[in-house]
């Protein structure tokens, strides 16, 4: 396959893309198909909405309508599960080329993924699969974050998993990791506050630890979700509620890094609206109550 | 192939063949022993693959029940792992699966509620297209509509099922005990297409089958109620041609009209 054939022109010149860092956009919630109704008819307090990409990612209907309704009303962010950013199969152009055709149509204040990748050798597994934090993964990943941000045309932005193994070839911390690659790709960090909680647990660190490890500039999103707690390991699952050793962590989080678009992230056991509204401005609350008048 | 490839590549197999080869270059946490961490890969990956197959054949599940139904998960995920990004199109498969591999093939209710299925779900996320109205076509001179020639709704699709699995599904849906399984001597011609945002299906007449499958081919009206006449009843197939033609007009199943 000839990837350079790929890319627009200008961007195999210009080398890694720079832009302008993502606006705030407030305190917000993951759209799903249970509340579509009470959104559209309601127009609940939430201040923006992020969209699971490849659920739009169809030839059209209810879904796609229902997310240009919303989309006229709230502003959206893009989050995908499938990017696979640090497989090392080769690139899925037809998969990028789909974002892209959702990302024109939905134009999100930005577009997101995991640090993680899906699958190999044609198949993919669904999950938000763990890497090695060597050197060969980190340049790997920074040539694949150049080429997708270039193909594109927008710088993206990244979350850090919830792990469970690490491999014993790692030669740097996650946090390390992560800092490295949004510097040399010039990719953005989305913060999940559980998913390091869980990460931290499940490794035996300190989450700080990890907190203070990243930049304070590149980080442009929290995800605020709940867990499974198994007794030896934690269990990323995202069907219950904000647990309040995450809301410690989202405390902490705010100090280091100070105004950033927030969100409640469910994805299983959906609640009622009204349940994770309540969520959603605990959010609001608690920035304000850590940062004063800054955080609006 | 570099070490991070290999890894990867190990890692997949130890989720998708329970190869254990991975657990040499990973560690044991603090409170718990490798084995049990990358089991949660293991078995999410069976779960999730499954809930997304329950999600897109709800009816299914509910005929055969949690345990059948599993069972008969765990076999497909084996048999055709996903190989798209978009898990949306994990379940693209299932049909075939259940028609062509033992023992669901010897129940080929399986194979057909699963169809009638994926067509409905087909359907819902289809291509957007216009809708005809009785007014575009009555805005053709009378003289011209046996050249008139249709375009189907992109969302319209047919299929031919050879078992009772529409009374199934219909019993199921309404939540009630449904028909015991039974072959037809004849196949039953379903049309599944999308009216504004709900997919739905009917039975089709089998020369209204007919004609809708040459129409859908462009064989111009005034050859189709030809087509009609050899069926039965030849001095009324133009009229019943018309009834078909406005039965599906004003079902939202046609896109466009032409001559």
């Amino acid at each position: 396959m000839n990837v350079a054939s790929r890319l627009p022109e200008t961007s195999r010149k210009d080398g890694p893309r720079q832009s302008a860092k993502p606006p705030f956009l407030g305190f917000g919630l993951g759209l799903r198909h249970q509340h579509y109704d009470e959104i559209l008819s309601g127009n609940p307090p939430i201040d923006w909405f992020e969209v699971i990409s490849e659920n739009y990612m169809v030839p059209g209907g209810q879904p796609l309508r229902t997310l240009d309704n919303i989309r006229a009303r709230y502003p959206v962010v893009m989050h995908g599960v499938s990017l696979s950013i640090a497989s090392t199969a080769p690139p899925n152009f037809e998969y990028l080329q789909a974002l892209k055709d959702l990302a024109h149509r939905v134009e999100p204040k930005w577009v997101s993924d995991h640090l993680c990748w899906t699958g190999v050798h044609g198949k993919n597994l669904h999950d938000l699969l763990p890497i090695p934090y060597t050197q060969e993964a980190l340049d790997h990943v920074v040539s694949r974050v150049q080429l997708v941000q270039d193909f594109l045309g927008r710088a993206i932005v990244l979350e850090n998993v919830s792990t469970y193994v690490q491999f014993n070839n790692s030669e740097m911390t996650e946090w390390e990791f992560l800092s490295e690659l949004s510097r040399r790709a010039g990719c953005w960090l989305l913060f999940d506050v559980n998913n390091v909680y869980v990460s931290a647990f499940n490794h035996g660190y300190d989450p700080l630890t990890f907190l203070s490890g990243i930049p304070a500039d590149r980080v442009v999103q929290f995800h605020m979700a709940g867990h499974s707690h198994m007794g030896t390991h934690i269990i990323d699952t995202h069907d219950h509620p904000v647990c309040e050793d995450v809301w410690e962590l989202y405390a902490a989080a705010l100090k280091r890094f100070g105004r950033v678009s927030t969100m409640i992230e469910r994805d299983d056991n959906i609640p009622p609206l009204d349940e994770l509204i309540v969520e959603v401005n605990r959010t609001r609350a608690m920035a304000e109550q850590v940062l004063g008048p800054a955080a609006r | 192939m570099s070490d991070f490839a290999r890894q990867q590549a190990d890692f997949q197999r130890g989720i998708l063949a329970a190869d254990d080869s991975v657990l040499a270059e990973i560690l044991d946490s603090p409170k718990e022993k490798r084995e049990t961490l990358f089991g949660v890969y293991r078995y999410a990956y069976g779960s999730r693959l499954i809930e997304a197959l329950r999600n897109d054949h709800e009816l299914l599940h509910a005929y055969l029940g949690d345990e059948m139904f599993d069972e008969m998960g765990h076999a497909y995920v084996k048999a055709r792992p996903s190989e798209n990004p978009n898990m949306r199109w994990f379940s693209q498969g299932l049909p075939d699966f259940l028609r062509s591999c033992a023992p669901y093939s010897d129940h080929p209710v399986l194979a057909d509620l699963a169809a009638l299925e994926k067509a409905l779900n087909d359907a819902f996320d289809g291509r957007d297209g216009a809708v005809l109205t009785l007014a575009d076509v009555a805005a053709f001179e009378p003289e011209i509509w046996k050249d008139l020639t249709f375009t189907a709704h992109p969302t319209a699709a047919r299929l031919d099922l050879v078992t009772n699995a529409p009374a199934i599904w219909r019993a199921l849906k309404a939540d009630e005990t449904p028909p015991d399984a039974a072959m037809l001597d004849e196949p039953t011609r379903i049309l599944v297409w999308r009216q504004d945002n709900t997919p739905l299906f009917r039975e089709l007449p089998p020369d209204e089958a007919m004609m809708w499958d040459e129409a859908a081919r462009g064989v111009p009206f005034g050859v189709l109620c030809s087509m009609l006449a050899t069926y039965d009843d030849p001095d009324n197939a133009a009229a019943r041609g018309a009834g078909y033609l406005h039965g599906w007009v004003t079902g939202g199943c046609l896109s466009g009209v032409s001559t």
